[in-house]
């Protein structure tokens, strides 16, 4: 009977455990210490919101906080990832990519081909992403899907705490560079967490709820308010079944295909922002590649096509909410051929 | 005949470093006429003019040390070791190249001679090198990495964020100015407000030396003493060489932008290869004959190169994914 | 270029090294770095300075290396706010970023008949400019490593004094000092060149990064004067022996890097931060006029602490003190002076 950790826990946990295990992990980014270069305490945050606290007093070293400039450490990070370290690097605010994407998306992503097999980067860069913490439009993006556009780039962004443990060691293992998602209102969620160290495959969707009637495709917190709009459906008589991806890229778009072959109805909800979203994305391939067995329309519940508002009541209006889900596959069934 | 050396370095390395001069020269010489002939694609961006940074540099270090490059990297590449009939296979994009034809003249690298890489982004490599001084310094070696950037690149953030962050980790990280006077067609005069990097240098806490940059025996001895000190923990620093280029940006540059006679007093005047030829054979350490068998090899090597390139397979609809990951 | 002799229009000269302090001693030692932005800013006080002492126009020497650039910028700047600056010429030659710029720039300055040349720099554009300037005086201001030969001084000042000569306020007996130098000729005047303070043999034999450091590559020293104030190979003669500017003779010292041979040891500053141990074999005084032997058969010549000239055998070099060999603006005496004459009052006074 695994005990009970939230979020943030099992990145902590996730992150002592493989430095514990292999000495090439370091971990750099702003504040992920705290106090650096002052006269109180060392470690006084441990990340913004306390993520990685208590790692400096096991780790010392290998755990660096930066100056305010991404390009350089994000690149840093990168480089050293190409001369055999294993960076984790924090971008705090998956916001901030702007400043420093070129080395993101120019160099890591593209050495392996660009130099025709003959380079690995093994970084993972881990970023907040996320909407609802009254943070505004700078601090509150859902931006997988600009990420998920790179070949060369691999994007994961976990619903629970079981899956962000073993998503994480995945990552820090896997050779290839990494965007590692972090909920931040997912931070304090509770689940199940084994205490040993686990893995989970990248490209394996996970079926958190299955159901006859509609597929709910979707990921992160989006998952959650799925889940709560499954529960009002039930007492409908509707049973929908709840795909979460996990991965973006890679895409597990077969089990994707599977359940909407069974359902014939899609539901693609994202956080993300509408235009060339994951929920575009999604849509399309299913189009293109499931068009017979569709029995209505697909539908997609995002964001409006607007930068996510400050003032609380237009912030919980922006975010997908579980009424509208549940909308969205009442549509599917009330329009559709049977 | 060769009379006592004078110089810091052995008969053996003075000509190797020759060799190795006068590999790019010939390299890029060839591909100026190649590529002017349409036999090449895409861009290419020359180094002719500005050997001695490269191996004035380069001598100093070993397989273990590592450089990240700018679009202008032949020269850098061949210094470090990189295969020239790689190098020609990979700028005519065959399979058998440095990057098996993916990459390009402007991303050619090979990270087992520590060569992370030409870069299409200007100023990118600086954070990368950093990344690379970081790695050095948890390995514990004494080595050493080295960032090349032009004169235009120091005035990208990145170039100084990086001088930054390599100033206060105290990484073994040289950032190498190479100020050829332009950036594509803008002269440092305009977009440079104070000309000076190794001001900006000192600025963010790291000391600088300033070197005419046509003068192989200047560069190698303030490299030398940069890098020594890196290598012992000193930290980081810049060596700003001043230099020029004898070809345009980019091959197909009409260089308009030059002064009346400037390309040719350049020519004349400040040819690197040339004053180190009579540097070396001025004080009898070296014979003009050797020297000319020297050039005579890499002539060879180099129109065998060609050939080779030519000859080698163009990659096929099966090499358009691959590599993209190393498992997906 | 039109040369301009008249007092109507006094003309002084201004040489602005870019390129002075940015050595190898940056690494090697604890030298500093007088910024580009400094260096324009030291240029613009005595500007504007000169200009309101009467000094209507200033020829300056152009370069590349930042200096020219930030100052065109800064003064069109200056005139946006209406601030008074005399009129700028820059000398019409190419700037090719070495030593040559120095020489060129002193001899085009002294065939137009500038007053006096101010000279921003270490002791190498000194020493560059002593060597062209012919029998224009130099004030100069220290913008380099071991600043030997400059002295010490607040650049408004420097221009002061030398405005006050400029315009004819003070006279060459009033204003002007004499000054030694150190002649080096190779091969009976073959090649020939001069030092400010100190002609160096190193038993180095490449001119490389030019800066002079490693004491163990010491042959012989030769010092026009030698001030225990200073550093650099100098400070090697100040402190066994001061020797002033005006006085009479220099130091020969023969390196004595053997034990066997050193009659004494003696520790220096060479460098900025640097103290090193230096055993010296033999010295004697270096009477004007005499020319020295150097014994080495191989080796460099550094001029004012930089590797200038390379010989090997068979070469015949000589070094030899030249006294009332140039004349420089003595500016600590034109300001006592100005001082007891009121040449800065702009009134009689009631006291």
């Amino acid at each position: 009977m695994a005990r009970k950790i939230s979020m943030k826990q099992a990145i902590n946990e996730a992150l002592d455990q493989e430095m514990a295990r292999d000495p090439n992990v370091i971990c750099m980014g702003e504040d992920i210490v705290g106090g650096a270069g002052g006269d109180g305490e060392m470690d006084s945050w441990g990340g913004v919101l306390g993520v990685t606290k208590g790692l400096y007093a096991k780790h010392g070293d290998r755990l660096m906080d930066t100056p305010l400039s991404e390009s350089a450490y994000i690149g840093a990070a990168i480089g050293a990832a190409a001369c055999g370290m294993r960076p984790v690097a924090e971008l705090m605010f998956i916001d901030f990519m702007g400043v420093c994407f070129d080395q993101i998306y120019n160099q890591a992503a593209k050495f392996r081909y660009m130099f025709g097999g003959k380079a690995e980067t093994p970084v993972v860069i881990r970023a907040m992403v996320g909407a609802g913490f009254r943070a505004a439009a700078q601090h509150s993006q859902m931006l997988t899907p600009v990420f998920t556009h790179i070949p060369g780039l691999k994007v994961v962004c976990p619903s629970t705490p079981y899956d962000t443990k073993g998503l994480l060691i995945q990552s820090i293992r896997d050779n290839d560079p990494v965007i590692f998602c972090e909920h931040k209102n997912l931070y304090g969620f509770e689940g199940e967490v084994p205490e040993a160290s686990y893995t989970i495959p990248f490209g394996e969707a996970n079926v958190v709820r299955e159901g006859r009637h509609c597929s709910i495709v979707t990921y992160g917190l989006m998952v959650h308010r799925a889940l709560e709009a499954a529960a009002t459906l039930a007492k409908e008589g509707v049973e929908v079944e709840i795909v979460d991806l996990r991965t973006l890229s890679p895409l597990d778009l077969d089990t994707v295909l599977e359940s909407v072959t069974k359902t014939g109805r899609l539901v693609c909800v994202d956080e993300a922002n509408p235009r060339c979203s994951i929920a575009a994305d999604i849509s399309a391939q299913v189009a293109m590649q499931a068009f017979g067995a569709l029995k209505a329309a697909i539908e997609m519940v995002t964001p409006p096509h607007a930068p996510v508002p400050f003032s609380p009541t237009l912030e919980d209006l922006y975010i997908p909410s579980g009424a509208q889900v549940a909308d969205a596959v009442r549509k599917t069934l009330k329009g559709g051929k049977h | 005949m060769a009379g006592k050396n004078p110089f810091p370095l052995t008969r053996d390395e003075l000509l190797k470093c020759y060799r190795t001069m006068r590999t790019i020269r010939e390299f890029e010489e060839r591909l100026h006429i190649d590529f002017g002939r349409g036999d090449i694609p895409g861009f290419v961006h020359l180094y002719a003019g500005e050997e001695a940074s490269a191996a004035g540099i380069m001598i100093h270090l070993g397989d273990g040390d590592r450089i990240a490059s700018t679009h202008r990297g032949h020269g850098h590449c061949i210094s470090k070791g990189v295969d020239v009939v790689a190098m020609m296979k990979e700028i005519y994009g065959r399979k058998g190249g440095a990057c098996n034809g993916k990459g390009g003249s402007m991303h050619i690298a090979d990270l087992s001679k520590g060569m992370m890489g030409a870069n299409g982004i200007v100023g990118a490599g600086a954070p990368l090198a950093c990344g690379a001084a970081l790695a050095a310094k948890f390995r514990g070696k004494g080595e050493v990495a080295i960032s090349f950037v032009g004169d235009g690149a120091s005035n990208q953030g990145t170039f100084l964020e990086s001088l930054n962050l390599a100033a206060m980790w105290n990484l073994p990280a040289i950032f190498v100015v190479e100020n050829n006077g332009y950036a594509e067609t803008t002269s440092r005069d305009y977009a440079v407000a104070v000309d000076s990097y190794v001001d900006r240098a000192a600025g963010f806490g790291l000391p600088g030396i300033t070197v005419d940059g046509t003068d192989f025996f200047a560069v190698h001895e303030a490299a030398g003493e940069i890098i020594k000190r890196a290598r012992a923990g000193g930290g980081p620093a810049l060596l700003e060489c001043k230099m020029v280029r004898f070809y345009g940006h980019f091959e197909g540059d009409a260089q308009t932008y030059r002064g009346p006679g400037e390309l040719e007093d350049i020519r004349a005047n400040k040819d690197c290869i040339k004053k180190f030829a009579a540097a070396v054979t001025g004080a009898g350490v070296v014979s003009a004959a050797e020297l000319k068998a020297i050039g005579d090899e890499v002539l060879a090597v180099i129109e065998d190169a060609v050939k080779q390139a030519k000859a080698a397979p163009l990659p096929t609809a099966a090499d358009l994914t691959t590599d993209v990951y190393v498992t997906y | 270029m039109q040369a301009d002799h008249s007092n109507a229009t006094p003309c002084i000269g201004v040489i602005a090294n870019p390129v002075s302090a940015r050595d190898i001693r940056r690494i090697v030692a604890y030298a500093g770095n007088l910024q580009i932005a400094d260096r324009v800013n030291i240029v613009l006080s005595v500007l504007t300075v000169a200009g309101a002492m009467g000094v209507r126009r200033v020829l300056m020497m152009p370069d590349n290396g930042g200096i020219r650039a930030m100052l065109m910028r800064s003064l069109k700047r200056e005139g946006n706010l209406h601030h008074a600056f005399p009129e700028v010429e820059f000398l019409d030659m190419d700037p090719t970023s070495t030593v040559d710029d120095t020489f060129l720039a002193a001899r085009m300055m002294h065939a137009a008949g500038v007053k006096a040349i101010i000279v921003l720099g270490g002791d190498g554009t000194h020493r560059a400019a002593v060597r062209e300037c012919a029998d224009t005086p130099i004030a100069g201001l220290s913008t380099g490593t071991n600043n030997a030969f400059p002295e010490m001084r607040a650049p408004t000042v420097t221009a002061m004094a030398v405005g006050l000569y400029a315009t004819g306020k003070l006279s060459a007996e009033q204003a002007l000092a004499p000054n030694k130098l150190l002649e080096v000729s190779i091969n009976e005047g073959q090649r020939h060149d001069i030092a400010l303070v100190d002609a160096v043999i190193s038993t180095d034999r490449y001119i490389g990064a030019r800066a002079l450091w490693k004491t163990e590559s010491l042959a012989a020293i030769y010092l026009a004067f030698a001030d225990p104030q200073a550093i650099g190979l100098s400070a090697i003669g100040g402190l066994l022996h001061p020797l002033g500017r005006r006085e009479a003779g220099g130091h020969a010292m023969q390196h004595g890097g053997d034990p066997a041979t050193r009659r004494l040891a003696l520790r220096a500053p060479i460098a900025p931060g640097m103290l090193r141990e230096v055993g010296i074999a033999h010295w004697e005084p270096m009477p004007a006029d005499q020319p020295f032997p150097v014994a080495l058969q191989a080796g460099v010549v550094a001029l004012d602490g930089e590797r200038e000239m390379a010989f090997s055998a068979g070469d015949h070099v000589r070094v030899t003190l030249r006294e009332n060999a140039f004349t420089t603006v003595d500016v600590a005496r034109c300001m006592h002076t100005a001082a007891r004459e009121g040449l800065f009052r702009l009134s009689s006074s009631t006291l």
